[in-house]
């Protein structure tokens, strides 16, 4: 931490990040393997604030000299730091870092991935399979001239499976995956099983039902309905009057079934860790309980702009996460939204004639903020009479989050599943959503 | 560095292996409503190397340089546990070995303008936004400079040093009125000076003048419709819809693909020509030689309706038995190269805008792009606002315009190519495999095409 006293030396106040990521992946592409990788990435960044002005710098390999100067140079233009730096304590230590993910090498990896393919073209000889496979820890380390010092190791392990069905005139992309930091979170066999069973219910093109039929979001299908949410319940887009949810706290806004919470002290979550990038000890923060909007998230700048106290949701990058080089702004943790009752085949036989969403295309690109959604189904099926009857094609969805999660609710299922990497969700039944084909 | 770097390379066992060590000088500032989100000048370098043994690739990313021949070492070992497993091998086709240095000449270069001078610029654009009415709530005005310096070698020779300028600025407004929340921006990126973005004013009222006539627009009803794409929706189309198929890493172990993706098949009307080029000056997706140090080649994707060519990596060329094309990209040091875009256009047509119009009844005139993705033959693509044709006439705003449909049928479904080509490189970039945003330009006339599905409410 030699850094963060040169900083200090000439900035009142300094804030120092590291992060260690050192990993193996593979990829299968067609069935075969492509590479193996390895990676052994240190990257630093530098918060200062000097003359009660912010500043910000970040750097990897051997131009760590320019940290110190650039983040001055910065906070000598910079404005106002909005925030002091915390003092680092508190907080229960999370489990975050499984030996078990250590100890997989490379072969046990290409093991998982050739039995994926394996699996997959057994029963359907013509798809094309790619698989890739990664694993590793990251160990990031924040000091600050408050006082304190944090450390911590947080293993990552992650498998996707892609299968394509490729015709003239007819080709499909699905794929499955999952993001965790426990060996035993991740099961292989689980998710190659999920793409037969998709492949098997698509292997007919059927015409999909237009109106606004039922439709049935699979835990991955719903980001389309969580997004807009995500981005809403930033403290930073609610003050600065981009969220609709600005001033609705207390306020029934979703469906009374309703009830989500970002919880960063999950174990083995694959968000969660002891502290956030900015030092802050995570948390259990209610977003909303029984459709009432209870918390937003905040990192340290939007928390004093709010006049609220940090939730220790400073990420940097955000919601997506940009590791090193982004700044710290509010994003969620692990979202975890409460399941209801139903399985997805229960579900599934309450409906006379809807579709089931799995994977859209254009996700985020549109009016995020307000809600409005209006998306293809690139992975989708159709469902007569209580049956999955075959997998639709050129076909849009639309409609906007906020308003389809607080009337049009049908039905939340029983069996939540962790999706992207950052939420874990039950399938989503819902009614009124505008649906168009061809 | 080249002799440190040429050294590792000659003791390294390997059929083939190179070394990208690259070095960054970045600024960025972000402005959203009052807060000063991000002021950065910085400087950050780091490497990859690759190593192919009997006909499987291992890879090595890393932060310290010293460890440069001990990373080439690792390569290769991984690439020996991957060779193992591998049947077919992957083959990578001949290119001469290559020695060049390619600096950059910038009219007003930004690595030598003070912080402070950029700030003022952007905050100033920032504040046109804020002040231009009571409803806009909120902004997000961007602004981002960098130099990427890579060094690229391997064992056949090639050295290659070069400078890769970048400049982007995005102007967003975001308006409110009651609960209905909209948002506008314009966003420009090129491989150029300063000067680009200077004088920008008249783009940042009219973001916000269009935040705000967005709060009034009616929400595009859901339906088949004839529609004109203005020159950057077209560019994005093309982009999304056919260019990211044209990229053969999708034909690798990929029989059935081949076959759709078969050279000389007709894919769209007589007058669609599609062009993939290396090296437009000052153009964002330039690549003088890609990240495996191959030269940048033209390359028609469509000519006449029929495609001819494809976008290469030496591996897809060398087993699709083509020639590599300087395709290659990556992102940065984090990644290895992979087949990507780099400046991406349709050809010019023959007709005026108001031609285009002409003879729809009802139609959609969709205006700049939010974003587009691409699952092969399925597309998506977001204007950033319309307008209804009526009578071939423009008529009222719309909003919430999503254009979908399947490639193949909608390049047949063209009616006529504008005379108004322009080109033009987003602040954003292009998304694959992971490795986003990579600059790149893309560019067309106004497009008219039939049947295409907007989704909608």
């Amino acid at each position: 931490m030699e850094i963060l006293q040169r900083a200090a030396a000439v900035a009142k106040e300094a804030e120092l990040y590291e992060e260690f990521r050192e990993g193996i992946s593979v990829s299968f592409r067609g069935g075969e393997l492509e590479k193996v990788k390895s990676e052994a990435v240190l990257g630093r960044a530098l918060r200062v604030i000097v003359d009660g002005k912010l500043g910000f710098a970040s750097t990897a390999g051997e131009e760590e000299e320019s940290l110190v100067g650039a983040a001055i140079s910065s906070a000598k233009h910079g404005d106002p730091a909005p925030f002091s730096f915390p003092r680092l304590e508190g907080g229960e230590p999370v489990q975050v870092l499984d030996p078990e993910v250590q100890k997989l090498s490379p072969d046990e990896l290409l093991y998982w991935g050739t039995e994926a393919v394996r699996a997959v073209k057994e029963e359907f000889p013509e798809i094309i399979v790619d698989v890739s496979l990664y694993k590793g820890e990251s160990t990031v380390r924040i000091a600050n001239t408050a006082g304190g010092e944090r450390e911590e190791r947080r293993s990552y392990l992650g498998m996707f499976v892609e299968a394509q069905h490729v015709k003239e005139g007819d080709i499909w992309l699905l794929w499955v995956g999952r993001n965790v930091r426990k060996r035993s979170d991740l099961s292989p066999e689980e998710l190659t099983a999920r793409v037969i069973q998709y492949l098997r219910w698509g292997e007919r093109v059927v015409p999909a039902p237009g109106g606004k039929p039922p439709v049935l979001f699979t835990p991955r299908g719903a980001i389309v309905l969580y997004l807009p949410l995500l981005v809403g319940f930033s403290g930073l887009s609610v003050h600065l009057g981009t969220s609709p949810l600005r001033g609705k706290l207390g306020e029934e806004v979703f469906d009374r079934r309703l009830t989500i919470v970002d919880r960063g002290t999950l174990p083995f979550g694959p968000r969660s860790s002891s502290f956030d990038d900015e030092g802050l000890p995570t948390g259990s923060l209610p977003l909303v309980e029984e459709g009432v909007v209870r918390n937003f998230y905040y990192d340290l700048r939007a928390a004093v702009l709010a006049g609220v106290e940090p939730t220790g949701n400073g990420i940097k990058g955000g919601l997506f996460g940009g590791g090193f080089r982004s700044p710290p702004t509010p994003g969620p943790r692990n979202v975890l939204v409460s399941p209801g009752d139903g399985t997805l085949e229960e579900l599934i036989a309450e409906m006379t004639e809807g579709i089931i969403v799995e994977g859209v295309l254009g996700l985020g690109q549109g009016n995020v903020q307000s809600g409005a959604f209006s998306n293809n189904v690139s992975t989708g099926f159709v469902v007569k009479d209580g049956k999955v009857i075959g997998r639709l094609k050129n076909t849009m969805i639309a409609g906007n989050a906020y308003e389809v999660l607080n009337c049009a609710l049908k039905a939340i299922g029983s069996e939540a599943e962790w999706c992207y990497g950052f939420y874990k969700s039950p399938p989503l039944l819902v009614e009124g959503i505008s649906v168009v084909t061809r | 560095m080249k002799a440190f770097v040429t050294e590792a390379l000659r003791r390294v066992t390997a059929d083939y292996a190179e070394v990208r060590w690259e070095g960054v000088t970045r600024t960025r500032i972000a402005f959203q409503r009052d807060q000063l989100m991000a002021l950065e000048s910085s400087n950050e370098s780091g490497g990859i190397v690759r190593a192919l043994i009997d006909g499987a690739w291992g890879i090595a990313i890393f932060t310290d340089p010293d460890e440069i021949p001990e990373k080439l070492e690792e390569a290769a070992n991984l690439a020996q546990v991957s060779a193992k497993h591998v049947t077919d091998r992957i083959r990578l086709a001949t290119v001469e070995p290559v020695e060049d240095i390619v600096t950059v000449a910038l009219a007003e270069d930004f690595r030598e303008l003070p912080l402070e001078e950029k700030r003022k610029l952007v905050q100033h654009y920032n504040e046109l936004i804020l002040g231009y009415s009571e409803e806009i709530v909120s902004t997000n005005v961007r602004y981002t400079d960098s130099v990427r310096r890579v060094v690229f070698a391997n064992t056949e020779g090639t050295y290659i040093e070069q400078e890769i300028p970048d400049i982007t600025l995005l102007l967003a407004a975001v308006a409110r009125r009651n609960g209905d929340i909209q948002q506008a921006f314009t966003s420009l990126g090129e491989a150029a000076g300063y000067e680009f973005v200077k004088d920008r004013e008249e783009k940042a009222l009219e973001v916000a003048r269009r935040a705000v006539e967005l709060l009034s627009a009616k929400p595009v009803k859901g339906g088949r419709y004839t529609v004109v794409l203005d020159q950057e929706l077209a560019g994005v189309f093309i982009h999304e819809a056919f260019g990211h198929i044209c990229e053969a890493d999708f034909l690798l172990r990929n029989e059935p693909m081949r076959r759709v993706m078969q050279l000389g098949k007709r894919f769209g009307v007589e007058a669609l020509n599609v062009v993939e080029e290396g090296y437009i000056p000052g153009r964002r997706g330039n690549t003088p030689y890609d990240d495996e140090g191959v030269r940048r080649r033209k390359v028609y994707l469509i000519k006449e309706g029929v495609l001819v060519g494809l976008m290469q990596s030496r591996a897809t060329a060398a087993a699709t038995g083509m020639e590599p094309t300087g395709n290659a990209r990556a992102v940065s040091w984090e990644h290895e190269p992979i087949v990507r875009m780099r400046n991406t256009y349709i050809e010019p047509g023959e007709h005026s805008f108001e031609e285009l119009l002409t003879g729809i009844d009802y139609g959609i005139y969709a205006v700049g792009a939010f974003g587009g993705q691409t699952e092969f033959e399925q597309f998506t693509f977001s204007a950033a606002y319309a307008y209804e044709i009526r009578g071939g006439e423009i008529g009222e705003m719309l909003r919430d315009v999503v254009l979908t449909g399947n490639v193949f049928e909608t390049l047949r479904n063209i009616e006529m190519l504008g005379n108004d080509f322009e080109l033009k490189g987003g602040a954003g970039g292009c998304g694959k495999d992971g490795q986003s945003p990579l600059p790149v330009t893309d560019g067309a006339p106004h497009v008219r095409i039939r049947d295409v599905i907007v989704g909608g409410r």
